[in-house]
C-alpha cells in the first residue's frame, strides 16, 4: 500500500505544479526576470553612449551623494504619508455610509467608484484641465467667489503643486480603499452592534470598540496596497507636473525614469532597485505589524 | 469558470507574444511628433513622396512633447528594432544619438552626384550634425532666437532703429515703459524666457556669448569667468534692479508665455523663436503689423549671437530600408520641399538657395533678416550627456534670477557640479 500512496502523492505534487505553471511562468517572465535584470544592471555602467563596465556598488555610492535623489525621496515620503492618510480617512467615511442600507445606495456607490475606473493618465489630464491657469475651473471658482483677484498658478509653486497632486491622487484612489473597507465591514456580524446597543453604548464607542478592532486586518491590507502603490507613483505626476516646478515634485520613480531617458540605464536601475527595496520593506513591515500571516492561519 | 478564464488568459498571452513577433520588419516608417496641424502637413509630404517613388513610407505619429518623442525613440533604438527607419531629432539630441551608435553615417550617401551638400550651412553641419568626423544627420528646418520689437512704439518715441546693444535696449525700454505704464499697468520693457526649462539655457547662452563668454571654451565647460558673471548679473538686474522684465520671468516665462504677453500688447521687446512671427502677424492679433524682428543685441564691444534650434533627420543604424530612407532624406531636404516648408508652414529652410528665392522673399520677407541671424548662431554644448548639463545650468541660473544666489556663486556651483557629471560621463 505504501508505495502506491506515495505515487499518488507524487502525482498530486506534479499536478499541482502543472496547474500552477501558468502563474509560475507569468511570475517568472513579468516579475522575476525584470527584477533580477534591474538588479544586475544596477551594478554596471550601462550608458548608451559609453562602453559597458562593471562598477560594483559605485552607482549606489553615487546615489548617496546625489542631493536630487534625496529630494525625490523626501517628496515621495511626504506624498505617501499625506495622500494615504487622506485616502484612508475618506475611504472609511464612504465605507461606513455605504455599509448602511438607504434608498439611492446603489447610485451613490457607483458615483464613488467611478474615479477608480478611470485610467491614471486620463484622470491626470482631467485634473490638469481643472488646475489650468487660464481656463481651469479652480481658477474660475476662486475668482468668481472673490477668494483671489488674480488667477492662481496651481501647478506653478512647489507647495500648491504638491497639494494639487495629493488632491488628484486622493480623488482617484479613495474608491479603492472604500471597497476594501466595505468588504471588511460586511463581515462584522450585526448581532455585535445590537448587543452593544442593548448595553447602552453610543455610536462612537461602537465604532472604536467593535468596528475598528475587527476591521484592523482589512485596514492593514488597504494601507499595504495603497502605500506600495503610492511609493511607486509615476503616471499622475508625469502628466500633471512632469516633476516640476524646479524638480520639487519629482518622485523616485520619475527620477529613475529621467536617467533612463538620458541613456543612463545603470544609474536608473540603481534608483529603481531602491524603489523596489522600499516597497518590499514596507510590505514586510505592514505584514509584521498587522500580524497578517497569523490571521491567514 | 476558472478553466474558462485560464483559456482566455492563455489566448491573451499568445496574442501579446504574437504582436511582438509580428512586428513586421518589412514596414518602412518615419517617426515624427508635433501638433496635429504639423502632422497633417507631414502626411501630405509623405503621400507625395510615395506617389513619386512608389514606396510605402508610413508616418508614425509621435506625441507633441519633445521629451516624449525622445523617449519612444530611445526605447526602440536601444532595442535595435528595424523600425523606425527614419526620424526627426531635436538639435540637442544629435550628439547623444550619434555617440550611442544609433545613427547611420550619411557620408557615403551625400557623395551622390545630385545631392548638393554645399547648399547647407557648413557651420551648422560641422557643429551639430557631425560626430567624430562623420555626418550623421541633416537639418530639415532651422530655428533661431530673435529680438521682436514694437515698431509703432519705437517710432512714437523717436527711435528709427531697433537697439543694437543691451544698454540701448535697456535705455529705450526703461523710458518707454515709464510712459506706457500710465495706460497699461501690465506693460513691461523686455520679455524673455527665464523659467526653469531648456529655453533658459538658450537665453543664458545668448546673454553670456554676446559678452564674449559662454558655456564652452576651447571644447571645455568654462562657466566661472568674468564675462559670464557680468552677463548673468545683467540678466538678474533686468528683473530686480532695472525692473524692465517682470518677476514672473523666472517663475513662468517660457516661449508661449512670452509670446502671449507680447501679443496682448504688454511689452516693447521680446526674445523668442521664429515661430512667434507668424502668430504675431495672424488675424486677430492685437500687435498685427506693429512688430519688427532683428538679431538679438550684444554688449558693447562684442557681437550678437543667437541659439541654434531646429529639427534634423537621421536614418536608424538598425533600419532595414536604408537606401529607401536616404531617398526620403534627399526628398525632404530638396530645394522644392524646403521651399514648400517655408511657404506653407513657415519653417525656416536649411538650404541657402531657398533664402535667395524670389518667390520666398516676396511671400516671407522676414527671411532676409533670418539669413543674417543664421550666420551668427551658436550651438548648445555638443556632448552626449547634454541633458545633465542642461539640468544643472537651468537650476542655478534660475536660482540666480530669482535673487536667491549671486551670479558668481551660481556660476561656481554650476562649474563644480558639471565637473562631477564630466567625471561620470566624460571619460573614455
Amino acid at each position: 500500500m505504501a508505495p502506491n500512496s506515495n505515487k499518488y502523492l507524487r502525482n498530486d505534487t506534479g499536478l499541482a505544479y502543472l496547474f500552477n505553471s501558468p502563474l509560475i511562468i507569468i511570475t517568472l517572465i513579468f516579475v522575476f526576470i525584470p527584477v533580477v535584470g534591474t538588479l544586475v544592471t544596477g551594478f554596471y555602467r550601462d550608458v548608451t553612449f559609453m562602453p559597458n563596465k562593471f562598477l560594483g556598488l559605485a552607482n549606489y555610492e553615487r546615489l548617496f551623494e546625489d542631493i536630487h535623489f534625496w529630494q525625490s525621496i523626501q517628496f515621495t515620503v511626504l506624498f505617501v504619508t499625506v495622500s494615504v492618510m487622506f485616502e484612508l480617512f475618506f475611504g472609511m467615511i464612504f465605507a461606513l455610509i455605504l455599509n448602511e442600507t438607504f434608498p439611492g445606495r446603489g447610485i451613490l456607490m457607483i458615483a464613488i467608484l467611478i474615479p477608480w475606473a478611470i485610467p491614471n493618465a486620463i484622470s491626470a489630464r482631467i485634473w490638469e484641465l481643472i488646475y489650468n491657469f487660464e481656463y481651469g475651473i479652480f481658477n474660475f471658482l476662486v475668482i468668481h467667489s472673490g477668494l483671489s483677484a488674480a488667477p492662481v498658478n496651481w501647478l506653478g509653486s512647489p507647495i500648491s503643486a504638491f497639494f494639487s497632486i495629493v488632491i488628484s491622487d486622493v480623488w482617484k484612489t479613495t474608491p479603492f480603499v472604500t471597497v476594501i473597507l466595505l468588504a471588511g465591514l460586511s463581515t462584522i456580524p450585526k448581532q455585535l452592534y445590537e448587543q452593544a446597543m442593548i448595553d447602552g453604548t453610543n455610536i462612537l464607542q461602537r465604532f472604536s470598540k467593535i468596528t475598528l478592532p475587527l476591521l484592523k486586518p482589512v485596514i492593514v491590507v488597504a494601507l499595504l496596497f495603497r502605500t506600495i502603490d503610492a511609493v511607486r507613483i509615476f503616471d499622475l505626476i508625469y502628466v500633471l507636473t512632469g516633476g516640476g516646478p524646479g524638480g520639487s515634485t519629482t518622485s523616485i520613480s520619475l527620477y529613475a525614469f529621467k536617467y533612463y531617458l538620458n541613456g543612463d540605464f545603470g544609474y536608473g536601475s540603481a534608483i529603481s532597485v531602491i524603489v523596489f527595496l522600499v516597497a518590499s520593506g514596507l510590505a514586510i513591515l505592514y505584514l509584521k505589524v498587522g500580524k497578517f500571516t497569523e490571521m491567514i492561519k | 469558470m476558472k478553466k474558462k478564464y485560464l483559456k482566455w488568459l492563455i489566448i491573451l498571452l499568445l496574442m501579446l507574444i504574437g504582436i511582438q513577433c509580428g512586428n513586421s520588419s518589412e514596414q518602412f516608417t518615419i517617426w515624427i511628433g508635433g501638433s496635429p496641424r504639423e502632422l497633417d502637413y507631414w502626411q501630405q509630404i509623405i503621400t507625395e513622396f510615395n506617389k513619386q517613388t512608389g514606396y510605402n513610407l508610413q508616418l508614425v505619429r509621435q506625441p507633441t512633447y519633445s521629451d516624449q518623442r525622445r523617449q519612444s525613440l530611445v526605447i526602440d533604438l536601444e532595442a535595435k528594432q528595424p523600425n523606425p527607419d527614419l526620424f526627426l531629432m531635436d538639435v540637442v539630441w544629435l550628439n547623444q544619438f550619434a555617440a550611442s551608435n544609433w545613427l547611420q553615417p550619411l557620408d557615403k550617401y551625400v557623395k551622390d552626384n545630385d545631392f548638393q551638400l554645399h547648399q547647407f550651412f557648413q557651420s551648422i553641419l560641422n557643429s551639430v550634425d557631425k560626430y567624430k568626423g562623420n555626418l550623421y544627420a541633416l537639418p530639415v528646418f532651422l530655428d533661431v532666437a530673435l529680438l521682436y520689437y514694437r515698431k509703432d512704439l519705437l517710432e512714437k518715441f523717436g527711435y528709427s532703429e531697433p537697439p543694437k546693444t543691451w544698454s540701448e535696449l535697456l535705455n529705450e525700454a526703461d523710458k518707454i515703459q515709464k510712459i506706457e505704464r500710465k495706460n497699461n499697468p501690465n506693460f513691461y520693457g523686455f520679455l524673455w524666457e527665464g523659467a526653469q526649462y531648456e529655453g533658459l539655457v538658450c537665453t543664458f547662452l545668448e546673454f553670456t556669448s554676446s559678452h564674449g563668454g559662454g558655456i564652452m571654451n576651447n571644447g571645455k565647460v568654462d562657466l566661472y569667468r568674468k564675462s559670464n558673471i557680468e552677463a548673468l548679473q545683467f540678466m538678474q538686474d533686468l528683473i530686480h534692479k532695472y525692473k524692465i522684465s517682470p518677476p514672473s520671468t523666472y517663475t513662468e516665462m517660457k516661449e508661449e508665455e512670452v509670446r502671449l504677453s507680447f501679443q496682448r500688447g504688454n511689452a516693447l521687446f521680446e526674445r523668442n523663436w521664429t515661430y512667434a512671427w507668424k502668430l504675431h502677424q495672424s488675424n486677430g492679433s492685437p500687435v498685427k503689423g506693429k512688430v519688427g524682428l532683428t538679431i538679438l543685441p550684444h554688449f558693447k564691444g562684442d557681437s550678437s549671437v543667437s541659439t541654434l534650434g531646429g529639427w534634423h533627420i537621421g536614418i536608424s543604424r538598425y533600419s532595414d530600408e536604408k537606401e529607401k530612407a536616404w531617398k526620403f532624406v534627399k526628398f525632404i531636404t530638396s530645394f522644392k520641399s524646403q521651399k514648400k516648408l517655408i511657404l506653407n508652414v513657415g519653417w525656416n529652410p536649411s538650404r541657402k538657395d531657398v533664402y535667395k528665392d524670389k518667390q520666398v522673399i516676396a511671400e516671407a520677407p522676414q527671411i532676409k533678416e533670418l539669413y543674417y541671424v543664421l550666420k551668427h548662431t551658436i550651438a548648445r554644448p555638443t556632448v552626449p550627456y547634454y541633458s545633465q548639463l542642461s539640468d544643472i545650468i537651468q537650476r542655478y541660473v534660475n536660482d540666480c534670477l530669482s535673487g536667491k544666489i549671486s551670479p558668481s556663486t551660481a556660476l561656481q556651483k554650476m562649474q563644480n557640479q558639471i565637473k562631477e557629471v564630466e567625471k561620470i560621463y566624460g571619460t573614455e
